[in-house]
């Protein structure tokens, strides 16, 4: 009995393996399918990666990953097998630890199977000792009392307050010379003399959507403090991740109540508010990948997160041997340079007067000496994520609504 | 006064795409067909519409591929449930499990998440009426729409007019109330079921493109958010009257708008806004049933 499952296991290893395989070839052009085939090689490592709901080609959190992962598995000859799973998460884990892939990285949001195990199993990470798991955005390898489960499993954080901060005080800066900066463009935003308000939509109340708002609330406030003006922040965390028309509206009444920008965490949600930032002429901020392109001149920046960069690091540390020795929860922050804004080349192109470009200029100049405060620790930012509380008391000049 | 306008347009907002659901699915629910892929029609209406402007930078294509490719759905509907006497449900239900990854695999093949259709603003869609859009609170009823928003409204009044003013509409009603009877006089009942399935596909197409490409100018998946499914409530809720039923939609999209719009005042308390479609719709359907029961006087008709 236990034979024929192993064989039926194996065979189903073998043809995920192969339509990877087959995807990967039909994906890049280049010689990684020569590569791959001479992975037969007893030094050679194997590296997957399981892509989450949004696939391979989502322009950002996955993508990042493979292309980073594929760099670095050219350079080395490995096989790279890239995994958008159709039979549940746990069947593609246990399938790649039982071909003996070296690293893993999961991309989805669920370590039940892993950490824990399902229906009775024991978990896939205390199966498969050999294999390193990684796995994003949460650190679930901890017991109650905070002792790490598995020793081979890596849990990468990106601090998102940190260049949500950086956001929130861009916002402000561009929201007080709005006029002046975007001066003849195809703008209507409302006078600061009028109203001051910052939107904020997040797709779910958890710590991983708070955690942009609050560093925004408080990027916010520094500005604001400065200035000696006080804004109204309008939020919604519970505009979930597909209701693009909703997401749409919401933000429509954000705009309709004088926010100028408009801050949106919530997937597909996201491209309804940046829609809706250009048929009202104002602006919307991104989050995760660089999505300034989607709607040229209506999106400030995106608040970026970068898989490329822990994704290198690692696969680097399986080739030098040293990936069981690096730490089992890896924070990324603006110092790595996972966590940033976009280099702003796509909404500098609707920045066309002189007067703009030097107000624009000194916004920027701002923006620099902030990050560089916070990667002093000059600066702290409330980090949700971990855990830490947000007293909106810290920021009188922010009414959040 | 701001916020009275804003609640009444997005009102009219999310009322529309339900309403076009509606006058369509009223129809097959009066044929006694019971479509629940209304949901998977309005999803690939809206992904054609927004797909084939993308390809070609001509709306008005787009326009119509939404809702060809709509009635290619209705077209199967009618094959597999009408024609070969499938079970309506299961055929329904596959057409909206195919909606989704028809639009999922063309996407993956196209290398993108979503569509977005970025050489022409949603703004340029709207209708601005002359002086009807300077009044206060009447303007924002009635102006600033796109086009198929006011399609909707009006199609309320001719789906009326078709059901029970013409032939066909009489047809529609006798082959739902009694098929045998129907059979007895002659007439091809199938031929309605078709008829009436594919004036909903119809009309669930354009509620796809109204909602995509007029009022969002993208796609992505799961962007109908079983605006479908309360379309098919709104039907029983109005027995199938298109007046009623419609009355009903406009309910959801009013329980919707207030939802948003008042989510500014209250702060983290925002998220209960966001049930009160869902209660006016249970609400709404226990008393739509009760006072249909009290009407009921024969024993075993309680569902006529």
């Amino acid at each position: 009995m236990r034979k024929t499952n192993v064989s039926r296991r194996s065979f189903l290893g073998g043809s995920v393996a192969l339509i990877g395989l087959g995807l990967a070839g039909c994906g890049s052009k280049d010689n990684s399918k020569t590569k791959s085939g001479s992975a037969a090689k007893a030094s050679d490592k194997k590296v997957a990666i399981v892509c989450d709901a949004a696939g391979k080609n989502d322009n950002g959190f996955n993508q990042q990953a493979i292309e980073a992962a594929q760099a670095v598995c050219d350079e080395n000859g490995w096989e790279l097998n890239v995994i958008e799973p159709t039979n549940g998460l746990p069947a593609a884990l246990e399938t790649l630890g039982e071909e003996g892939y070296n690293l893993v990285f999961n991309m989805q949001y669920d370590f039940e199977a892993l950490i824990n195990g399902t229906g009775g199993a024991s978990p896939l990470a205390e199966q498969y000792p050999d294999t390193t798991w990684v796995v994003f955005n949460d650190n679930p390898n901890v017991d109650k009392s905070g002792k790490l489960i598995h020793k081979n499993v890596i849990s990468v954080l990106f601090n998102m307050n940190e260049n949500s901060y950086l956001a929130g005080a861009l916002a402000v800066l561009v929201n007080e010379n709005a006029d002046k900066i975007f001066a003849g463009g195809n703008y209507k935003f409302t006078a600061p003399d009028k109203t001051r308000a910052m939107g904020f939509i997040g797709g779910t109340e958890s710590n991983g959507i708070t955690v942009f708002s609050y560093g925004f609330v408080q990027g916010m406030q520094h500005e604001a403090e400065k200035l000696g003006v006080k804004y109204d922040y309008y939020t919604k965390y519970d505009a979930g991740f597909t209701d693009t028309a909703a997401g749409s509206t919401t933000a429509g009444t954000y705009y309709d109540n004088g926010a100028n920008i408009v801050f949106v965490a919530a997937g597909s949600v996201g491209t309804g508010v940046t829609s809706k930032a250009k048929e009202v002429g104002k602006l919307a901020i991104e989050v995760d990948a660089n999505k300034d392109e989607d709607q040229p001149g209506y999106i400030l920046t995106s608040v970026l997160k970068s898989t490329n960069v822990p994704a290198q690091a690692l696969c680097e540390a399986l080739g030098n041997g040293s990936i069981a020795e690096v730490e089992r929860v890896q924070y990324y922050n603006l110092e790595s340079g996972a966590v940033d804004l976009t280099d702003f080349a796509t909404i500098e192109k609707s920045i066309t007067s002189d007067e703009g470009k030097a107000k624009w200029e000194e916004a920027k100049q701002e923006i620099a000496t902030l990050k560089k405060q916070i990667i002093d620790g000059d600066i702290k930012v409330v980090n949700a994520q971990e855990g830490e509380t947000f007293d909106p008391a810290t920021c009188p000049n922010v009414n959040i609504k | 006064m701001q916020l009275l306008s804003s609640i009444l347009y997005d009102t009219i907002y999310h009322s529309a795409p339900i309403i076009l659901c509606v006058i369509g699915g009223v129809f097959a629910f009066k044929a006694n067909v019971l479509n629940i892929a209304l949901e998977g029609m309005m999803g690939i209406g809206a992904f054609f519409s927004v797909y084939v402007t993308f390809i070609t930078g001509n709306l008005l294509l787009g326009f119509i591929a939404g809702v060809i490719v709509a009635l290619l759905f209705g077209v199967m509907f009618s094959l597999f449930g009408v024609t070969f006497k499938g079970n309506v449900i299961v055929v329904g239900l596959a057409l909206n499990l195919l909606a989704t990854a028809i639009a999922s695999f063309i996407l993956v093949q196209m290398g993108k998440s979503n569509l977005t259709l970025s050489h022409f603003s949603v703004a340029d869609l709207q209708i601005h009426i002359p002086y009807i859009e300077s009044i206060p609170l009447l303007g924002s009823l009635l102006s600033g729409h796109p086009f198929l928003t006011y399609v909707a409204f009006i199609g309320v009044w001719l789906t009326w007019m078709l059901m029970y003013r013409t032939k066909f509409g009489t047809y529609v009603r006798v082959v739902g109330e009694n098929e045998d009877a129907a059979k007895s006089l002659g007439l091809k009942t199938d031929l309605y079921k078709w008829c009436a399935v594919l004036i909903g596909a119809l009309c669930c197409g354009l509620a796809g493109v109204n909602l995509s490409t007029e009022r969002l100018g993208l796609y992505t998946n799961g962007m109908t958010a079983a605006r479908g499914f309360i379309a098919i409530a709104a039907i029983y809720c109005g027995r199938g009257d298109p007046f009623i039923s419609s009355i009903y939609a406009v309910l959801f999209g009013l329980a919707r708008s207030l939802a948003i719009n008042l989510a500014v005042f209250a702060g983290p308390a925002a998220g209960l806004f966001d049930v009160i479609p869902y209660i006016v719709m249970v609400v709404a359907l226990f008393v739509a049933s009760v006072s249909q029961r009290r009407h009921v006087k024969v024993r075993g008709f309680a569902n006529g």
